[in-house]
């Protein structure tokens, strides 16, 4: 505890350091550490910077199989292309929103499940609710949209039969049929693939909590709730936080397969995402361009809302990741 | 020492060799001339041997579509190889077709050989064959000869991909209608003492008396009809208004006279759905029918519940296999080719068209583009096309005394068995690689399943009593002969380029469509006319121009080009 309060002391008010000039000297006696480094840039270098280059495809006519030199510059087309479209807007519509519900969603009910099973005392059981519920996370989602598909079915999927057993409803709904339904289906799916996934490391900051701190707050009377609300979750709060800056920059990777999966005709206006339209309209097409200009698009709105994240963060006098 | 510099000056002299062919490699990756610059040491190399030993070679083919590898000591396939020296390598698809040509195409990475996609000969994957053909492959020339202005690629006149199917020689026998059609379960034919059916309200009319009657089939409730429109098996829904005016499936499009329109927004399109707006208030339609995906279409008609669809045979055969091993041959399916009113002559079958986006071509890659040719053409003679389709003589089948070719009921069961086919059959050759169709020059059929005394015997007594009520041979004769097809025929297979204007509608056309009709259709009856004319007021958003003219532009080309 001491050290996250001396953390946060420096977070809160940062001491400029002396800045200390790179002398040859410095680099000499650093140079065990700088040669470690290096495979590791260039590995940044190679998978991070190297393919921005592809970059320049997106301000093309680009045909697979000609070089460079030979390619058509159209500059700004492709986007144009892709912002006009009647349809961008919505689709771009449907990737937020599916988005931000999968991350709040899944944030949600991945710590509620860290804390309860922190309450449970058997070994036993933790371990068996655990393993079960993050099992489904090596499923693809083919497979998972396969068993959604069926458990929602009109003829014997099991969520209308347990439905009409508990008299909620008369007649089966044909959930897949209605837009309304369709971002809490992609939600629902989800929580139920990734739950107990991302559970593990909420439970692993939990387990680096003092005991102490338990112990002490038992003596000061606090019961299980209490404990939870100001020990466990406090605990946690600086993993929360990290780990909810770095989902914001992934918000517009909504999913592309349980979308193009369980999507049809009739909820088309709901379940088309920024990647299904890239499909459709790039690479289905051939146009590799607008692709990559629907990729670009997406990186920098990311990029954005991840500084706008960390920045909250900072104002807010929490963890940051940059 | 000395040994130990020579050693040295051996190994330099090698890494200096491998630097330069790879150097080489690469430059020539770029360049235009590579594929004759291969076709010369290909000659020689092909010289080399023809001392009438066989050399053998390996070929790496990627195959467009998921398969299955055939085993190691696989019976024909050793037979190429002692006989012919090549051995297949055979990469197939696994996952999406569209991303692996994707990579492919972005890694120039191509085996020696590749299925026909219009996406790899956009990116220059395949060397032309023209010359190889002229001067390698008597057997192919001859093969292709009446259809070699067919097969060059519109855009720029030269021929890259060698057509699997729809060449026929000889006397065309077909037991088989793997084509679009309304489907109907044979129990329903026999209930109703075999009725003659031939217009949409027939049609609707037994399937709903059907229904009545039969509330339950097996326990489960009865479903009248099925739409299946899921991802690009999307012709269930949109196919069949140009079927109903009597006209040939020409995809997207009706032709008149050699010019194309649209017909998704047209009268009789709109006649069709109001029908299947009604039938959908009657409850014949299938809730789900918009919603499935094609596995839980498949699994609907296995179990034998639906009554009728509009489908290509081909699309679910294997759910007919299902009901067939589930000893359910009544509720396997008859195809009827419906129309708007009696007048009207059925157009459903037609003719068989060359197959212009399959067959295998030879990359850019290829190390040797005149082996693969002579390996091609040499498969071509009609010895190993037998080899190849029917099998080994008194294996596989037999020939009786009037030279016909028969098998016994084991060699049937034996063909059939997917085990058995992956040990026995080159299967991918046989599906993808030139072949003769129609009969050999000794008249019989090229495939056991058009082999007349084949089916017959073949026949299950459920089967032979329908066609028998009927007077029929096979289930083909309920659809009337085609006429010849027109030269342009069919429009559907006319390339729309990629990246160009016409695809892009062509695509937003689709989207419409799997949008706004089954919102049409299932619409109560007071409003399916609303519904209508807003999904024609969206096509009438979009450059259907554009589409027309492309395709209009290809069936002059067509006409122009093809015409002898």
């Amino acid at each position: 505890m001491d050290e996250t309060l001396a953390r946060k002391k420096v977070v809160r008010h940062p001491k400029k350091p002396k800045k200390q000039p790179i002398t040859w000297s410095i680099i000499k006696s650093q140079n065990q550490l700088i040669w470690m480094s290096v495979p590791l840039l260039f590995y940044i270098i190679l998978f991070a910077y190297v393919p921005v280059w592809g970059w320049t495809m997106a301000f093309q006519n680009y045909r697979p199989g000609r070089p460079f030199s030979e390619q058509k510059w159209v500059g700004f087309d492709q986007f144009k292309f892709l912002l006009t479209d009647d349809n961008f807007l919505r689709v771009f519509r449907n990737t937020l929103a599916m988005g931000l519900i999968n991350m709040i969603l899944g944030f949600v009910t991945a710590i509620v499940l860290a804390l309860l099973l922190n309450e449970i005392r058997k070994v036993f059981w933790k371990r068996t609710v655990q393993t079960i519920s993050y099992l489904p996370h090596f499923l693809s989602w083919i497979i998972v949209t396969g068993i959604v598909a069926t458990s929602l079915s009109i003829n014997d999927g099991i969520i209308n039969i347990v439905l009409m057993k508990l008299h909620l409803i008369r007649e089966p709904i044909l959930w897949l049929s209605e837009g309304k339904y369709f971002w809490g289906i992609v939600g629902a799916s989800h929580v139920w693939k990734e739950v107990g996934w991302n559970t593990i490391i909420y439970l692993a900051a939990i387990a680096s909590i003092d005991p102490a701190l338990y112990e002490a707050a038992e003596i000061d009377g606090a019961n299980r709730y209490k404990k939870m609300a100001f020990v466990t979750l406090p605990g946690i709060k600086a993993t929360i936080v990290i780990l909810l800056i770095m989902s914001v920059g992934h918000v517009l990777e909504a999913g592309f397969e349980v979308q193009y999966l369980l999507g049809n005709g009739l909820v088309v206006d709901w379940s088309e995402t920024i990647d299904i339209f890239v499909l459709k309209y790039g690479i289905a097409q051939g146009n590799y361009s607008l692709a990559t200009a629907g990729g670009i698009f997406k990186t920098v709105v990311s990029i954005t809302l991840l500084l706008l994240a960390n920045w909250t963060a900072k104002r807010l006098g929490e963890e940051r990741l940059l | 020492m000395g040994g130990n510099s020579k050693a040295r000056f051996k190994l330099s002299l090698i890494a200096l060799l491998a630097l330069s062919f790879t150097l080489s490699g690469c430059g020539g990756n770029n360049n235009k001339n590579t594929s004759e610059g291969k076709e010369n040491t290909a000659t020689q190399t092909a010289a080399a041997n023809a001392d009438g030993k066989v050399e053998p070679f390996e070929i790496s083919v990627f195959i467009g579509e998921a398969g299955q590898q055939p085993t190691p000591d696989n019976k024909i396939y050793k037979k190429i190889k002692d006989e012919l020296g090549a051995t297949f390598n055979y990469e197939y698809l696994a996952g999406d077709l569209n991303q692996k040509l994707g990579v492919m195409i972005a890694g120039q990475d191509y085996p020696d050989v590749m299925t026909g996609n219009t996406k790899l000969t956009a990116a220059g994957a395949y060397i032309p064959l023209e010359e190889l053909i002229e001067k390698h492959a008597p057997n192919l020339k001859a093969h292709y000869a009446d259809y070699w202005n067919m097969m060059k690629d519109p855009n720029d006149g030269h021929i890259y991909i060698l057509p699997n199917y729809g060449v026929y020689n000889g006397k065309v026998n077909s037991t088989y209608y793997s084509g679009p059609a309304f489907w109907i379960q044979k129990a329903i034919l026999k209930e109703f003492g075999y009725p003659k059916v031939k217009t949409l309200d027939e049609y609707f009319d037994l399937i709903a008396k059907y229904k009545e009657k039969y509330p339950t089939i097996d326990g489960s409730p009865t479903i009248g009809f099925e739409i299946l429109n899921n991802d690009w098996r999307n012709w269930g829904l949109f196919n069949a208004p140009q079927h109903l005016i009597g006209h040939p499936n020409d995809g997207g499009v009706v032709v008149n006279d050699g010019v194309a329109e649209i017909f998704a927004d047209k009268d009789y399109a709109k006649q069709y759905y109001q029908k299947l707006n009604e039938v959908n208030q009657l409850g014949l339609l299938d809730k789900e029918t918009f919603v499935q995906n094609y596995d839980q279409y498949m699994a609907k008609l296995s179990s034998g519940t639906v009554l009728g669809m509009f489908d290509q045979h081909w699309n679910f055969g294997a759910a007919e296999d299902s009901l067939k091993t589930q000893k359910k041959d009544e509720r396997t399916y008859v195809g009827l080719p419906l129309v708007f009113d009696t007048n009207t002559k059925d157009y459903y079958r037609d003719l068989p068209v060359l197959n212009l986006n399959n067959g295998f071509g030879i990359s850019v890659n290829a190390k040797d583009s005149v082996k693969i040719i002579k390996l091609l053409d040499a498969l071509m003679a009609e010895d190993w096309q037998k080899t190849l389709s029917w099998g080994i003589q008194g294996e596989d089948y037999e020939v009786n005394e009037k030279g016909r070719f028969i098998r016994t009921q084991e060699q049937r069961d034996n063909a059939v068995d997917s085990t058995w086919i992956l040990a026995n059959k080159a299967k991918t050759i046989v599906d993808f690689a030139p072949k003769i169709e129609g009969s050999y020059s000794d008249g019989n059929s090229t495939g056991a399943d058009s082999q007349i005394e084949e089916y017959q015997a073949g026949l299950k007594p459920y089967d032979k009593e329908i066609l028998d009520a009927y007077g029929y041979n096979s289930y083909v004769d309920f659809f009337s002969e085609p006429p010849a097809n027109p030269v342009y025929y069919p429009a559907w297979s006319i390339d729309l380029v990629e990246g160009s204007e016409a695809k892009v509608v062509n695509t937003k056309l689709n989207d419409l469509s799997t949008k706004f009709l089954p919102k049409a259709i299932l619409a109560e009856t007071a409003k399916f006319d609303s519904a209508w004319s807003e999904y024609v007021a969206q096509i009438g958003k979009v450059n259907v121009k554009a589409y027309e003219d492309k395709i209009n532009e290809q069936i002059k080309w067509r006409i122009d080009k093809w015409s002898k």
